[in-house]
């Protein structure tokens, strides 16, 4: 199908488009990358009387450590947190997922705030976001704001962001040493969306200990799903296949997900309870290596 | 047989260049002076009766010039509003009722697409709703709701003629096969076996959905330009539709981007024809890839097999098969005929009982499928097959072998089998997989195991190939032919036949593509045929040219007609190419001028002896059988149910390869559709809503998903009258696919999966009942 008539405007700055923010408000819809919200457009899923089309804030296209935290532009592609040098050194888990992220053509338009914005629930930079207690920093005219990844998922394919507002900046921690991780998918065929999906970071001590981990699973929620307690299990804790089984099974049950097409609740409850396992051990493996390494 | 230049060298594609250039035409990209587009409203209900509609809104919208209703065009004198292959059920745009969602309600024709989907919401419609059956098991019963109130056959196709109205029933066609006494048999019976296996409906997903433009010409001929596996069907049913002489009607095919059997007679062309002579203007329609999975489908089937054995050999097999055909039978009664008399498999069995049902539902209609309904009892047979053979503690490829038909013995149908590769088939695909070798290595949450699969598919019998060659006086030769190219390579392969027949190179032969005022007759691109039949008349057309070549030349060198060879473009006796003539000095020597050309023309048209409608029997029932085997290496994630197939090998007995590397594209590129419904592919429906209907939620493997090692065999086992002994292949790589997977996984888990497609929760839920044991997570339901 064809998109349904809309009227375009291409801003050259980022003030220009906030202006069209304030103006036009619920009839606007930002135009990123593209890859959601063109095919949404097409099949009138979508029907904005506004596009705002933000290509040319090429200066939203940055990856830079600033304040001892990566951040990284809302017009980033996510190609490039899959080649950059920093992101790979700075936060290795960014790197190694974006790869579980859709297709190459697509990681060349799609982009990082595009993604994090769209709130897909099953989208690998959500859950990315979640366990590393990522900041977003939001703009408007009435000035800038900045949001904990925790309260700015609300539902599915819903934030907090208002009509006004645009996401400019998303800045992540950069990885301690000692550290580890991993993202875990289980899909159907190479490059869907995720069915499931866990992302693990572990830091381990000189000991082996586990001193900080963090986990976040998508498609078992609205937005991507993470319980501080469970990640209590594992610290001051060696990773252990019992201490993983315990807390794959607490995770498995504590998640309500839903059925659909692809699989039925009972089957993703069962799944994020392995692939958690999986991810933790992957990346305590990374971590030990890391130490190894380091020492 | 002497050795062939060109026929066996795999010489590259003819289209290639323009294809990777993108310089071919596809009906899509004709330009064409004021050229409107159409955008069709669609029914949203299962079944409903059309209480009224209105259309004035969308009447009066900017840019659209027309709106029609099916109520409108029954009205037209002369339009027979109904049209289909095997009967006359399906109208070309729902006139009082609708049958199934996204059935054809109102067309609008508008200057571009937008405003025609534009128009569609200012349209609207009032429906009743009304009983609805979708379960094939279901609809089969008496007393269910019926879908069809009658039957008209069309009339169309000569081994269709038997079928006629019988009660009134969903059960638009019964086909019954009779050998032996299957019921003593399962008196007699050591073990007796009874499965069930389903294969859901999906889709053919050409890359290229249909499209079709229709004009009509300054001398108001109605001119249509149409993505078809069969213009000369299309122009029949035109004919028919708008009442107009078959010579008043011109179909012109271009390059096809797929068919797979989803572009096989009548579909977007009667409503397009219809618009253009209304509006008297050029109409092209397009379908979205959304309207492609309410247009045309796979079968869905469920088959129930029951199978007798004694002393380790099976002696009797009731089969019974329900095809789910949908709102429109399509071509489905011929699919439950062709599929129905193979369902107990190539094996030797004494008795043997089938029926095959082709049964209405409210979804939407099933049509041929790449396999024409074979893939989905091989599924059942070659499944049961390993049942079987696993339960008795037989090797599973000694138990095939031990009742593989061979050469001459005769079919459950009663018609001997020839040319038939199918132990060697099995054969190759064991050694390919080892077989015999070391089990492989599991370790402690993936497991591997090994499966093999056999099968036979017949061609369609009888049908027609026309095919008219002209040879210029330079040598250079055209070849008139409605063989379609849509990629599986007919061009190259007539034009390698014609090379070879006529002794001259291969790029000197040009296909004229399917044009029906200019190319002759052919039944439809599919099945398996073009490759014996068109290649056969294109053959037999070029001898006629020979012997007339061969005349003059005998003349001119003195010698006798049966000394002379043509090759490399000249003539000459046998042994002394450098004496001879060049095509050149024989057409002047004939005509006495150059410019000139030499027709040949052929009809091929092998017949069968109609199986008989009580028993099925038939001494001849087909022209030949292309046999297939498939071997498949799996490895299973037992926490996850993920199933990776890590080496798969596709045979088929291709009879002589014209074209090798075609041949194994053919194998591979079946292999692969069939990989997709063996493991992604399901359309999945709620209420006769489909909710998998866009290419997000339906999943196709792409090139990412195939297996690591991934390859194919050719058993080449002459036909002694295929072209230089050819047979088809378009279709056997897709026959045993499903049940070589299946078979593997059992190997490796012990789960025996029955419904495709095999998913991951599937083989958890299978593993779950297998071994319950506490500490395993729990089992989804």
């Amino acid at each position: 199908m064809k998109p349904a008539k809309f009227e375009y405007k291409d801003p050259h700055s980022v003030e220009e488009t906030l202006d069209l923010l304030k103006q036009y408000g619920w009839d606007a819809k930002i135009l990123a990358g593209g890859q959601s919200l063109v095919p949404m457009l097409n099949f009138r899923l979508a029907s904005p009387e506004i596009l705002v089309d933000i290509n040319r804030l090429q200066d939203l296209d940055y990856v830079e450590e600033k304040d001892g935290k990566l951040a990284i532009g809302a017009l980033t592609r996510q190609t490039t947190l899959e080649f950059s040098e920093t992101v790979k050194s700075r936060c290795g888990l960014l790197a190694d997922a974006t790869e579980l992220i859709g297709h190459p053509q697509t990681r060349n338009r799609g982009t990082v705030g595009g993604s994090i914005v769209h709130a897909d629930p099953t989208a690998e930079l959500t859950a990315i976001a979640r366990a590393l207690d990522a900041e977003m920093v939001i703009r408007s005219k009435d000035g800038e704001r900045t949001d904990s990844a925790e309260d700015f998922f609300v539902s599915v394919m819903t934030t907090n962001l208002e009509p006004e507002e645009m996401l400019v900046e998303v800045r992540f921690p950069i990885a301690p040493p000692g550290s580890g991780w991993a993202f875990e998918e289980f899909v159907l065929r190479h490059g869907d969306f995720a069915v499931v999906g866990v992302t693990a970071a572990v830091t381990l001590n000189s000991d082996e200990v586990c001193t900080d981990a963090r986990l976040a699973a998508i498609g078992v929620d609205e937005t991507a799903f993470r319980d501080p307690a469970l990640e209590e299990i594992i610290k001051g804790e060696k990773i252990t296949d019992s201490v993983l089984k315990e807390l794959g099974s607490q995770l498995s049950e504590k998640v309500e997900p839903f059925d659909d097409l692809h699989a039925s609740a009972a089957q993703r409850k069962h799944l994020v309870g392995v692939l958690a396992q999986r991810a933790l051990q992957k990346a305590a493996n990374m971590a030990v290596e890391n130490l190894r390494g380091e020492n | 047989m002497s050795k062939t230049k060109i026929v066996g060298q795999s010489v590259h594609r003819k289209d290639a260049a323009r294809k990777v250039t993108g310089r071919i035409l596809h009906v899509g990209n004709i330009e064409m002076p004021g050229l409107l587009q159409v955008a069709v409203l669609r029914s949203p209900y299962p079944h409903a009766r059309i209480i009224g509609i209105q259309k004035s809104r969308a009447e009066a919208m900017e840019g659209v010039v027309l709106v029609l209703t099916g109520a409108e065009i029954a009205a037209m004198p002369d339009v027979d509003p109904y049209f289909g292959p095997a009967f006359k059920d399906q109208p070309i745009l729902a006139i009082d009722r609708v049958l199934h969602v996204g059935d054809p309600v109102v067309a609008v024709v508008a200057v571009d697409r937008r405003r025609a989907e534009d128009a569609l919401e200012l349209i609207e419609v009032d429906y009743e709703p009304l009983p609805v059956v979708l379960d094939v098991l279901e609809a089969a019963k008496s007393g269910s709701p019926l879908v069809h109130q009658e039957f008209k056959p069309a009339g169309v196709f000569a081994d269709l003629d038997h079928m006629e109205a019988g009660e009134k029933s969903n059960v638009c066609y019964h086909f019954k096969l009779r050998t032996g006494d299957v019921e003593a048999a399962f008196r007699e019976a050591d073990r007796i076996f009874e499965d069930t296996f389903t294969s859901p409906p999906a889709q053919h997903m050409p890359m290229e959905p249909h499209v079709t433009l229709v004009y009509l010409d300054e001398d108001e001929k109605v001119n249509v330009w149409t993505a078809t596996q069969s213009p000369s069907f299309v122009r029949t049913q035109l004919s028919t539709t708008l009442g107009l002489p078959m010579n008043r009607i011109r179909v012109r095919v271009p390059y096809l981007g797929g068919g797979y059997g989803a572009k096989l007679y009548g579909k977007l062309e009667p409503l397009v024809a219809l618009l253009a002579l209304e509006t008297r203007r050029p109409v092209r329609y397009a379908l979205s890839r959304e309207e492609e999975f309410q247009t045309i489908t796979k079968h869905g089937a469920v088959a129930r097999l029951k199978t007798a054995v004694k002393d380790g050999v099976i002696t009797g097999r009731r089969c019974e098969v329900f095809f789910d055909t949908g709102a429109y039978a399509d071509i489905g009664p011929r699919i439950v005929h062709k599929s129905g008399y193979t369902s107990a498999g190539p094996y030797r069995i004494p008795n043997v009982r089938i029926d095959s049902f082709c049964v209405y539902t409210n979804k939407p209609p099933a049509g041929a499928f790449r396999g024409f309904g074979v893939p989905q009892v091989i599924w059942a047979y070659e499944s049961q097959m390993d049942i079987i053979s696993r339960e008795l503690d037989i090797d599973p490829v000694q138990f095939r072998m031990h009742h593989a038909l061979e050469e001459g013995e005769p079919f459950a149908t009663g018609t001997p089998v020839h040319s038939f590769g199918l132990k060697e088939s099995l054969e190759q695909a064991a050694e390919a997989i080892e077989w015999s070798g070391p089990r492989p290595q599991n370790n402690a949450t993936k497991v591997r195991g090994k499966g093999i699969a056999s099968g036979v598919k017949a061609v369609l019998t009888p049908s027609i190939s026309g095919a008219v060659v002209m040879m210029n006086s330079d040598g250079s030769v055209n070849v008139l032919s409605s063989t379609v190219e849509m990629g599986q390579g007919s061009d190259t392969v007539l034009a390698q036949i014609a090379a070879e027949e006529l002794g001259v190179c291969f790029d000197q032969v040009h296909l004229v593509q399917p044009d029906t005022d200019v190319t002759p007759y052919d039944t439809i691109t599919a099945g398996s045929r073009s490759t014996y039949h068109m290649g056969n008349a294109v053959r037999m057309a070029s001898m006629k040219i020979k012997a007339q070549l061969f005349g003059v030349a005998a003349r001119a060198l003195e010698a006798n007609l049966e000394d002379l060879v043509a090759r490399d473009g000249r003539i000459f006796v046998s042994g002394s190419q450098e004496s001879g003539m060049s095509m050149r000095d024989v057409f002047l020597a004939k005509f006495g001028s150059l410019g000139t050309t030499i027709i040949g023309e052929a009809i091929f048209e092998p017949r069968a002896i109609p199986t008989d409608p009580e028993t099925g029997r038939s001494e001849k029932c087909t022209e030949y059988w292309f046999p297939s085997a498939s071997a498949a290496e799996v490895e299973v994630d037992l926490e996850t149910g993920q199933v990776k197939v890590v080496k798969f090998l596709s045979v088929g007995d291709t009879g002589t390869a014209i074209n090798p590397r075609h041949c194994h594209q053919q194998l591979l590129g079946a292999a692969i559709t069939q990989l997709g419904m063996t493991l992604f592919e399901e359309m999945v429906f709620e209420e006769g809503q489909l909710l998998n209907g866009s290419l997000l939620d339906y999943q196709i493997p792409s090139v990412k998903d195939l297996p690591e090692h991934f390859e194919s065999i050719l058993v080449e086992v002459p036909h002694e009258t295929g072209p230089f002994g050819a047979k088809g292949v378009g279709e056997t790589g897709t026959l045993t696919v499903s049940p070589a997977i299946a078979n593997a996984i059992e190997d490796a888990t012990g789960v025996r999966i029955r419904d495709l497609p095999i998913t991951p929760e599937k083989i958890l839920r299978g593993l779950a009942e297998k071994d319950p044991k506490p500490g395993r997570a729990e089992v989804p339901q």
